[in-house]
Order: structure tokens, then sequence, then C-alpha cells
């Protein structure tokens, strides 16, 4: 049946409709948003918005131009998501490689004092404490440093590292090279997929990461565009006092300015996504295998 | 025999590689063990002035204190209801999109597919949070305005307790269901096709070919995820349930993770804050061992 051509039976008619179905169901809130940000404003207000834009406007991306507080919390977003990442695979390469290596000694204790945290850990409270003795409280720091590396994606590399051709290696190790100029020159060029992979998942959860800013963050001019943008969206929810000590005013966000935030928020996402997909159901694959 | 050697031999040895861990260990230590050692406040009566070293040893007392806060118990209870409704409905659904796209003979309609219900995934919180409240609010939300175009509603999305659930149940499902089945599609890429076109030969029909063939195939995959979920029973991310609650369903909408950020990080009680966090990691670490031991039992692969 596979690959043979054959008509077409009800039962497959009605699986491409249903699939097509639940696509459209869950595309259909990027949409609307995107609906929303472009649309007047009392059609939003009105929830009369769905697919397309009503009354189209761009004042709510004008808007945002002018917002200096969105512009500065997106330059942090983009310089902490950038260093993390750089940070996050530097230390997480180092350690995978090395410890992918079975002649090194003491690897499995080491390997176990990584693994380890990921079953305890000391919880928000002590970790807050930690940060804050460090002096990093309302520093870029906070924000890059103590989230710089996950288990998961350490043991994610070390499982590529330890699969990949033994006989390059040892060919290399033949000619004089060191682990250093096998890791350089052999292991890393190897792994691309795999570092674009842990790469995204990284950068990912900086851009997406708000609660960092929140916890260790005071100053307005350093907040993450996440916790920016949950200002504006929960403005009347969160106290008032909150809202007036990052300088936003209590004036009412207008319900398309949220959205062109939403839009903003997400779109370096949505930009980088479709070059990266290919690569990431192999690295949740390699993360399922147990470390 | 080989010859034993020391220590310094092999430090000597692999210098660079040693040189490559020292970072990571270093990190650990201070982001993620100094950190354990701070949970000695759970026993402390928390001065920050004093700090962990100076402040005074109390004994159970913070223990004492949070078993007889009523909050506390509201909390366990949200965190196990949201865990296991989100779990009781995302499971089978997860797994029979995975059945569904399995079924996909259309290379570029299912990879299309995939993509765009992959993507929710790697969305943030706070932007599925804002997307929530624009389509869910109770008087201008676009789905209550379309439900008033058919003659319901409105219905309190967000405002009332059990809609609550409801809604968060939707946002994760949304959230994960794609994402979700990679692992099962992983699984079932590895069935050989020839079983397929033999069962097809005997006149298998198309139900029948998933009954026995697919499911089996995932059985295991499926066992460990179930596994895994209920293991982390009493686990739950702090995003969604602080982002998506609202002062109108606290009753519901406050979880551990949450009430541990609150009483912490906003009242400052350090002490309390990290007894109950010390509390759920010991609780987790009961149900992650018994879990993988009741699954060892029925023969299923364990989680350690």
């Amino acid at each position: 049946m596979r690959g043979k051509k054959r008509k077409l039976s009800f039962g497959e008619v009605l699986l491409y409709v249903i699939i097509t179905l639940i696509v459209i169901l869950c595309t259909y809130p990027f949409l609307n948003v995107l609906a929303c940000s472009v649309s007047g404003k009392a059609a939003v207000l009105g929830g009369k918005v769905t697919f397309y834009p009503i009354d189209f406007q761009l004042d709510s991306y004008r808007e945002i131009f002018k917002q200096q507080s969105i512009w500065l919390s997106m330059r942090v977003s983009f310089v902490v998501t950038l260093s993390g990442t750089a940070l996050g695979l530097a230390l997480t390469i180092a350690a995978a490689y090395a410890l992918s290596k079975e002649k090194l000694k003491g690897r499995k204790i080491i390997s176990g004092f990584l693994l380890f945290t990921m079953y305890f850990g000391g919880g928000i409270i002590p970790t807050f404490i930690v940060v804050h003795g460090l002096g990093m409280y309302d520093t870029y720091a906070a924000l890059v440093v103590p989230s710089a590396m996950s288990v998961f994606n350490f043991i994610v590399m070390r499982t590529f590292f330890r699969e990949l051709p033994k006989e390059l290696e040892e060919a290399a190790l033949i000619d004089g090279a060191g682990d250093m100029k096998v890791l350089f020159q052999i292991a890393l060029p190897l792994s691309v997929p795999i570092i674009a992979t842990i790469g995204l998942f990284y950068a990912v959860g900086y851009w997406n990461d708000y609660f960092s800013s929140l916890i260790y963050i005071q100053s307005g001019e350093k907040f993450s565009l996440q916790l920016r943008l949950r200002q504006m969206l929960f403005a009347n929810e969160l106290n008032q006092a909150s809202v007036a000590a990052e300088g936003m005013g209590t004036q009412a966000m207008s319900e398309s300015l949220k959205m062109a935030t939403i839009v903003f928020a997400t779109l370096p996402i949505i930009v980088v996504y479709p070059w990266l997909q290919k690569y990431f159901v192999k690295g949740v694959m390699l993360g399922s295998v147990k470390g | 025999m080989k010859r034993k050697r020391g220590a310094l031999y092999y430090l000597k040895r692999d210098f660079w590689l040693y040189l490559c861990v020292l970072p990571v260990i270093l990190y650990y230590f201070i982001f993620k063990y100094l950190p354990m050692a701070g949970i000695v406040m759970a026993f402390q009566d928390y001065n920050i002035f004093k700090g962990v070293l100076g402040s005074e040893f109390v004994g159970m007392e913070n223990f004492l204190k949070i078993f007889k806060n009523q909050q506390f118990w509201n909390s366990i209870r949200n965190t196990l209801v949201l865990n296991l409704a989100t779990l009781a409905v995302s499971f089978p659904l997860t797994i029979g999109l995975a059945l569904m796209l399995n079924e996909l003979r259309a290379v570029k309609f299912k990879r299309v597919s995939q993509s765009l219900l992959y993507l929710p995934h790697f969305i943030s919180w706070v932007v599925v949070a804002g997307i929530a409240q624009n389509l869910f609010n109770m008087s201008n939300g676009t789905v209550n305005k379309m439900l008033e175009g058919i003659g319901v509603g409105p219905i309190p999305f967000l405002s009332n307790n059990a809609w609550w659930v409801f809604t968060y149940i939707l946002c994760n499902i949304w959230k994960e269901i794609g994402w979700g089945t990679i692992i099962y599609l992983a699984a079932l890429t590895g069935v050989d096709e020839s079983l397929y076109e033999a069962a097809y030969l005997d006149g298998a029909t198309r139900l029948q070919r998933i009954r026995y063939i697919t499911l089996p195939m995932i059985k295991s995959v499926a066992a460990t995820m179930l596994i895994l979920n209920v293991s982390k029973m009493m686990s739950i991310g702090l995003d969604a349930p602080l982002l998506l609650g609202n002062t109108k369903v606290m009753a519901i909408s406050e979880v551990i993770s949450t009430y541990v950020y609150r009483l912490g990080i906003e009242k400052a009680q350090y002490d309390l804050a990290t007894a109950i966090g010390l509390f759920q990691s010991l609780v987790n670490i009961v149900i992650l061992v018994a879990v993988d031991r009741a699954a060892k039992l029925m023969g299923e692969e364990g989680i350690l």
C-alpha cells in the first residue's frame, strides 16, 4: 500500500480533514493575534476580529517604535539570549565532550554530580539568596548565568559525542593530534545539527524567560521583553505600585498595541524556527536515551 | 595486568579534558549545590542580616507552621488536580494525534502539519497567557463573542474555577500536544514497512493495522511517558498557573510553585518558603522511587 497509488478511501479523506482542522485550530491563535494587531481599536475591543483585520491600521506598530521601554527590553532580551546561548553551548560542549571519553578517570562521578541536580535541588529561595550573595542582583549576569546549563542538553550532547565514529578519532590520535584538536577539527564539524538543536533550546529558553527578570531585576530598564510584555498585558491584574515603579504609568494600553508587542516578542522565534526545525527531532530522541 | 598509575598521571595525560569539565563543576557547585546547602534555612528562624550562618536553628518549627496552614494544603491539592487533569486529557490526545499523523502519506502535507503543530511549544507562557486573555475574556474575548453569536454564554473561561481548569488544560494542550507526538512518531519510524505490507496483503483494514502493528510498537514508549508524568505529579511549572491565574481563581490556580514564589519572593518569608520547597522535593523523590519500583514490578522499564 505505501508508495503505491491507490484511490483515497473515505477514511483517508476524513483523516486529512481532521488533521487540517486541528492544524487550523492550532494556528488560529497566531492569526488572531496578527489580525488584532493591525485592526482598529473598536473592532478589537468588541471582540469582532477573528481571522482577518477589521479597520486596518498600522498605528500600533508605529506606537511600538515610539515606546522606548519596549526597545530597551528588546535589546536586553537580545543581549541576554545571545550571551546566554553562547555560554550554555560552551559549557555543555566542553563538559559533554570530556565526559564522553571513556578513558577519563572520574567521569562517572562527575556525571553523577551533574545528574543528581535533575532529581534534587535547593529550590528558588536558596538559589535566589546565592545569586543575591554573589552580587548579581539587578545585573544582567543574573539573567544569564544562573540558568546557563541544563542537564538535559548535556545528556543529549554526550550521547551524540559517544555515537561519533571512533575510527576518525583514532586516526587523528595516531597522527599525533591531542584531544582538543580532535574536538575542534573532528567532533564539532560533525555535530552541527545537534549544536543547532541545543542552541535553539537555549536561545528559546532565554528569549522566553521572564521569571529571572521578575525575581532578580529591579530597574525597569533592565527588564527582559517577556517581563515587559507581562506588565503590559496584565497591568490591571498586577498591583498598581509595581506598574508605576517600572515607569509605564497607569494609562491603559490599547489592545492592538498589546497584540503588536506579542507579535514582536514571538517574531524572532518564528524567524529562526524553519531553519532549525529539521534538526530538533533527532535532538529530542537523543535526550530520551537515559544518561 | 595493567600497572596501577597515580592520579597525577591521569591528570597530566587528560589535562585539557579536565580543564573542560572544571568550569562546569564550578557552575554546578555554585548554582546547584550551594543552594542545596541553603536548605538549612528550612530549619532556621532565618534573618536576612544574620544570614544562613548566623540565624538561629528552630528545629521543625517551620514545618509545623506550614502543615497547619490551610493555604499550603490547598496548593498541594491544586497541584495534583491540575497535573492529573492535564495528564488525563493530554496523554490519550497526544497518542491519538501521533497515530493520525503516522497514517498521513502525503509527505509535504505531513511535514507542514507537523511544523505548525510543533510551533506552540516554542512560544513563551507570557504570550500564551496574553493570547488566552484576548480570546477568552469574559466581556470582549473573541471566543465569547462567537459563542454569543450562536446564543451561548458568555462563559467565564478565566474567572470561574471549573472553567479556569478547562482553560488551563486547553492552553497546555495547545502548547505541548504537537511536541509530545515527536517521541511516538520517532518510535514508529522504526516499524518494519514489510509488516504493514504483509498485513495489507492479508486483507487487514487500516484500523486493524493500527490495532495490531502500530499500537504494540508504541506501547512501551507510552508506558514510559505515563510513568514519567506520574512521577512528576507533585511538581508543576510556575509559568502556566502564575500567568494564567488571577485573583478571581486563586483558590484553584495557587499551586505549590506559585505559593513558594509568593511566600518567599513577595513576602520575603525565606525560611517557610524553603521548608515548603524541601518538603516538595522529598515527596518528589519518594514518588519517583515508588513509581520506578512499581513500574519494574509490572515488567515495564524503570526511570531511574
